[in-house]
């Protein structure tokens, strides 16, 4: 490579140079693909096939692997802890979708307006939450939320409302998780429909305008309904991001009261890693990939991303 | 008429600036409680300005907290992992784009097909296999493993597509090899995907979360996420000292919510370009 590297862009070839020239024009492809191939091979193919093994071993790191069949996943099943970080996943996941995704669509539409000014700006802001360490922002969220010297919970109290015990109470841990998840994406999916929104001809608004809609007639009849693969395409990023929250549970509420804040990936985390099961942590690897995989699918067969032009 | 349009523009305008001040609230909130010492912070109602802008929360994060080295750590880690996610990704990309090889296709459904792997699948036998390599507890742990990644070398590609082949043949036929022709032609070319994928790269590492915390063991080779929750714990008979804790937030995400500001057009659109194609 470094030969290759120093070669002058002009340089007059002599006739034994020729051959050489030709056979790296063959091999650079490979070349140039193999850094690729190999970080690939060592670091993602090996470890994707090695998880689906370890999910029939039982194995600490320590003493010889032993094959169990299908018991992990048993144990899996008769874990309540993990039918409870299953529903609590579920609940954001559904939380993200009915209340991120349209709200996420209103504040695009609001952001379209012609109107509107320095709308690159209000653009910025409502993005930032998405460029920030999520650890960083948690941190900040955990002492809005203190039950006894919290911003929100002075709020509340200033408005004549009851101090709400924000993360000891099972209910309120998991709202104040939502309410985390919602403030940090909302801004994220905007951009998608920003985007699909500005692609939308305007020609369409002028016509309606003309038979006398007015602005909300014309998102629920037009904007809508062109936005539809958008919204789909969004839905999908939404779930399958849900499916894998981590950080946000992890910084906030460890998980607790009582796992009523524990996700999926944070089972995984705590029985695959901190208590060194890897093949029942594997087991639970291969059973969010089977999930995300699926609906990645569904999602590139229904948008065509990726294809090859 | 133009009274009665201004009027009907308040509606708008409110409820677009509530939404962006519940945005930025805890920033704001974030960098004022930074200035507060733990009697401030722990007083009930709390106040909104701090009684005295104090810097002592930063100082005690630089004296008494490896703070200084975890920024070092996360600039290096990010800065070495961008410059080879870039590298890696535009030769991979350029090879995908430019040339018809044996195992092109098989290699690029490879490609496509991780992208729909999530990284908990191969959380475990990856920790096992950096373990078995030493690597953990080591920069080469956080960096090497995802150097060439599926994305990046997917939009490198895309951008590349556009570059005419007349371009490389007329550099091949003044006898630039084709390292040449894709260090000296196609990468000045590149420079506003370079961009992107950049601060997108940059942004990910730095904000990485799941793997550093799997992977470090010692305090001096912590990134600063992973220093910002140590902050949290090991504090034996205190409470959480949230003044440094506030602090320290600010110093991870004030500097990079800058940066994004100044560069904001290039990351948009590289999150939108590896998605919504129709």
């Amino acid at each position: 490579m470094s030969a290759e590297t120093t070669t002058p862009l002009a340089q007059s070839r002599p006739a034994s140079n020729a051959r050489w020239f030709q056979r790296q024009a063959k091999l650079a492809p490979y070349l140039f693909t193999a850094p690729f191939f190999i970080l690939f091979t060592v670091f993602f193919l090996l470890p994707s096939i090695a998880a689906i093994i370890l999910s029939f071993y039982k194995w600490n790191g320590i003493s010889s692997p032993e094959f169990i069949g299908i018991r992990n996943f048993q144990r899996i099943f008769a874990d309540g802890d993990f039918w409870q970080a299953a529903s609590n996943t579920a609940i954001y996941m559904f939380a993200s979708l009915f209340v991120v995704v349209p709200l996420a669509l209103v504040l695009a539409a609001l952001l379209n307006n012609k109107s509107l000014g320095l709308r690159g700006m209000w653009r910025s802001a409502y993005f930032t939450p998405v460029v920030t360490s999520t650890v960083a922002i948690a941190l900040v969220f955990g002492l809005l939320y203190s039950t006894d010297y919290g911003l929100l919970n002075a709020i509340l109290q200033a408005v004549g409302l009851p101090r709400i015990n924000w993360l000891g109470d099972g209910t309120w841990a998991k709202v104040s998780i939502i309410i985390l998840l919602v403030w940090r994406w909302t801004g994220y999916q905007m951009i998608y429909f920003l985007a699909g929104m500005q692609s939308i001809s305007q020609e369409l608004y002028e016509a309606a305008m003309i038979d006398g809609a007015n602005d909300r007639q014309q998102f629920i009849s037009i904007t809508i309904p062109l936005l539809r693969p958008v919204i789909l395409y969004v839905s999908i990023i939404v779930i399958i991001g849900s499916l894998q929250i981590f950080d946000e549970p992890f910084i906030l509420t460890s998980g607790g009261p009582a796992n009523a804040t524990l996700s999926v990936a944070q089972y995984l985390y705590i029985h695959g890693i901190a208590n060194l099961r890897f093949g029942l942590g594997s087991a639970v690897g291969l059973m969010i990939f089977v999930v995300v995989f699926t609906l990645s699918a569904l999602q590139m067969r229904a948008f065509g991303i990726f294809r090859e032009d | 008429m133009t009274l009665s349009k201004t009027v009907r523009k308040i509606p708008l305008y409110f409820v677009v600036a509530l939404g962006a001040f519940l945005t930025l609230a805890p920033f704001v909130w974030m960098i004022l409680s930074s200035f507060k010492n733990s009697t401030e912070i722990f007083s009930y109602p709390p106040t909104l300005l701090p009684d005295a802008w104090r810097a002592s929360n930063y100082a005690k994060l630089f004296a008494e907290r490896p703070f200084g080295t975890w920024y070092l750590n996360s600039i290096l880690v990010a800065g070495i992992s961008t410059t080879a996610v870039l590298f890696f990704s535009s030769l991979a990309g350029f090879a995908f784009a430019k040339y018809e090889f044996k195992g092109r296709t098989v290699m690029f459904g490879l490609l496509i097909g991780s992208t729909m792997i999530p990284f908990q699948l191969i959380l475990i036998p990856l920790f096992i296999e950096v373990s078995r390599m030493k690597m953990i507890d080591t920069y080469a742990g956080l960096i090497i493993p995802f150097m060439a990644p599926a994305l990046g070398i997917f939009l490198m590609k895309q951008y590349m597509s556009a570059i005419p082949n007349e371009l490389l043949d007329a550099a091949r036929m003044d006898g630039a090899a084709e390292f040449t022709v894709f260090w000296r032609i196609v990468m000045p070319l590149l420079r506003p995907a370079l961009g992107t994928l950049g601060i997108i790269t940059f942004l990910g590492s730095w904000n990485s979360f799941v793997w550093p915390l799997v992977m470090l063991r010692s305090e001096v080779m912590m990134t600063l996420p992973i220093g910002l929750r140590a902050l949290t714990e090991n504090v034996p008979g205190k409470g959480r000292d949230y003044g440094m804790i506030m602090a320290a937030a600010t110093l991870v995400s004030v500097p990079v919510i800058i940066v994004f500001i100044a560069l904001q057009r290039q990351f948009i659109s590289g999150l939108l370009s590896g998605s919504v194609k129709q």
